[in-house]
């Protein structure tokens, strides 16, 4: 590569366009060719998520069978009104909040809980993290197979340490037969699956906090749970956004793990939101209505997230 | 790092050990059981450790359509591994160095994206495959998958072109090369952490992905694993074949994880924390 020194000027004027309070300065044209190489992304995220997006609100208006009828039909907010008096919308949303309430729960105490375990100056520390972080990569609907094989009542893994290793076979259980060992089987596989993931995000907070603030708590005599309850903690609100975010989208949109694991049964006791709105759309092919119990769920969501976000955020403008 | 005394470093111990336990036991369990002979895996009590081991498990694999789920999940990764990989490099230095008018509402919105469940695009997304005649086609499945990653690889992307200083991409105007070339030559040999975790990453999604597959893969010829082994706990609850299934579907992630897990793990802890 040859330098010459009358391109020192195009470099000049290439780095003042590139700041963004000059977004049409005299290069305006390698400013807009940014353009270009976001646009063929833009256009698959476009086609498979926000057209779908929209095209959703309005199916989520109308009625529309997709076996029977030609077009959909315009109803208003008819499937909403429908959704909330029909008892199996509102039992899969009662399930789905009972799951993501525990499962939510769970993931913070015990994956924080890990994270500090691990932020200590152990022997084997990378091999305890690898541990907790393997499940990540394993394909979910695969885990929950496992997970199926296991909690077998008769040749289960589970079933075999409690009776025959243990010794205790009045405790053995058809685990997935009833309704509340079943909801239980599915929020630990889902803890099992993702805890790694929130224990590695709460592991980098930990890391980044201030090594002056961590010595000045060790000149001051914090030891132990003190230190961690007014020192570490107080330092990781930004990372518990983050992770109560991940956590509150994980608990709501659950569906590989009852699918897998339960078909939502015995009965409707596992049955979540999302698997039924996949049920009336796929088995019943009653799309409009399914858009609308898809819509409610997303709106959830997304309530819930904010209220995280201007919850802590706000203590910790507060604090400083 | 906390400094702690002696007795509650043996109690963290104690319970990292139960903890690592209690993750790796299901992956060990069924490897365990794909070496075992039928009449063992349904023996009751059970023994953990196959007493007689056996391949008859692995060889019972080939025929049928495991064979064919393999091939489906292998075409499918790979494909959109390779279009997410390009994609997401385009654009994430298109935000991070190129930015143009309203190019941060853009960003806003694929970043929102990535929170919208599934759930509400799945109707229209199969509506639309149903029109083209994308249902139960590998395509039909690589597409979406490819849309549905790349928000986040475009993130992982963006902070990785960030943190290149401007002075790299001097050498190359001086030589009046155009913004593409530059990209291509300079930007992206030096972003290539950033392809790799997004290579990793992507894989591990879309090798493990359901939910799609499950609503767009209706003829069980396209399934991709994920999907098409459910059906086989339904079929014959053949134990042994599931568990070596399980098992060889399980091994290129685990062991991709293996070798990159440092890289993987610091990627994703610094792309949260960054992003």
């Amino acid at each position: 590569m040859s330098a010459s020194s009358q391109a020192q000027t195009s470099v000049r004027s290439f780095t003042k366009s590139l700041s963004r309070r000059h977004p049409k300065g005299k290069k305006g044209r390698t400013v807009s060719s940014g353009f270009w190489f976001v646009l063929p992304a833009f256009i698959f995220i476009f086609i498979f998520m926000l057209y779908p997006l929209v095209a959703a609100g309005y199916l989520s208006l109308t009625e529309y069978n997709f076996v029977y009828d030609d077009e959909p039909k315009f109803i208003g907010l008819q499937n909403y009104a429908d959704a909330f008096a029909d008892p199996k919308f509102i039992t899969s949303l009662i399930n789905t909040f009972v799951f993501g309430f525990f499962y939510f729960v769970a993931l913070m105490v015990l994956s924080l809980s890990i994270a500090l375990l691990l932020f200590q100056k152990l022997r084997f520390n990378a091999f305890y993290r690898s541990a907790v972080f393997v499940p990540l990569v394993v394909p979910l609907s695969l885990a929950g197979l496992i997970f199926v094989w296991i909690l077998q009542p008769n040749f289960g893994l589970l079933n075999y340490l409690i009776g025959d290793v243990l010794g205790m076979p009045s405790l053995t259980q058809p685990w997935l037969a009833q309704a509340n060992t079943a909801m239980g089987g599915i929020i630990v596989l889902a803890l099992w699956a993702t805890i790694g993931f929130v224990t590695v995000l709460f592991l980098a907070g930990l890391q980044s906090i201030d090594k002056d603030v961590l010595e000045a708590a060790d000149l001051d005599g914090a030891t132990g749970l003190k230190k961690v309850f007014f020192v570490l903690l107080p330092n990781l609100r930004e990372t518990y956004v983050l992770t109560a975010t991940w956590g509150i989208l994980q608990a709501l949109k659950v569906f590989v793990e009852p699918m897998v694991m339960t078909d939502g049964g015995p009965g409707t006791s596992t049955l979540v939101l999302y698997q039924q709105v996949y049920i009336t759309a796929f088995n019943f092919f009653d799309m409009g209505y399914a858009s609308a119990m898809g819509y409610i769920l997303g709106l959830i969501i997304l309530v819930l997230i904010v209220l995280n976000f201007l919850l802590f955020r706000g203590k910790a403008g507060r604090d400083g | 790092m906390i400094k702690t005394p002696l007795l509650s470093r043996l109690l963290s111990h104690a319970a990292l050990v139960v903890l690592a336990l209690f993750f790796l036991a299901p992956l060990i369990y069924i490897l365990l059981s794909s070496f075992k002979p039928t009449e063992e895996i349904f023996a009751v009590p059970q023994s953990i450790l196959p007493m007689n081991w056996t391949l008859d498990a692995y060889r019972e694999i080939g025929g049928g359509r495991v064979g064919q789920y393999f091939r489906n999940t292998t075409v499918i990764t790979l494909s959109s591994v390779i279009l997410v990989v390009i994609l997401s490099s385009l654009a994430g230095y298109g935000f991070a160095k190129l930015p143009f008018r309203g190019s941060n509402l853009v960003l806003l919105a694929i970043v929102g994206t990535l929170t919208i469940p599934l759930a509400i695009l799945l109707v229209p997304i199969f509506l639309m495959a149903n029109q083209v005649g994308l249902l139960s086609t590998n395509l039909g499945l690589i597409l979406p998958n490819v849309a549905v990653t790349l928000p986040f690889a475009i993130l992982i992307m963006r902070a990785n072109f960030l943190s290149i200083p401007l002075e790299v991409e001097e050498a190359g105007i001086m030589d009046g090369a155009g913004t593409f070339t530059r990209w291509r030559l300079i930007m992206l040999p030096m972003a290539r952490n950033g392809v790799v975790l997004v290579t990793i990453i992507t894989s591990y999604n879309v090798w493990g992905e359901y939910i799609l597959a499950k609503t767009l893969a209706m003829n069980p010829d396209s399934m991709p694993l994920s999907v098409g082994l459910t059906l086989l706990k339904g079929e014959v609850w053949d134990y042994g074949l599931l568990a070596a299934v399980i098992v060889l579907a399980t091994l290129p992630p685990i062991i991709i994880f293996v070798f990159f897990q440092r890289k993987i793990v610091d990627g994703i802890a610094q792309g949260a924390v960054k992003g």
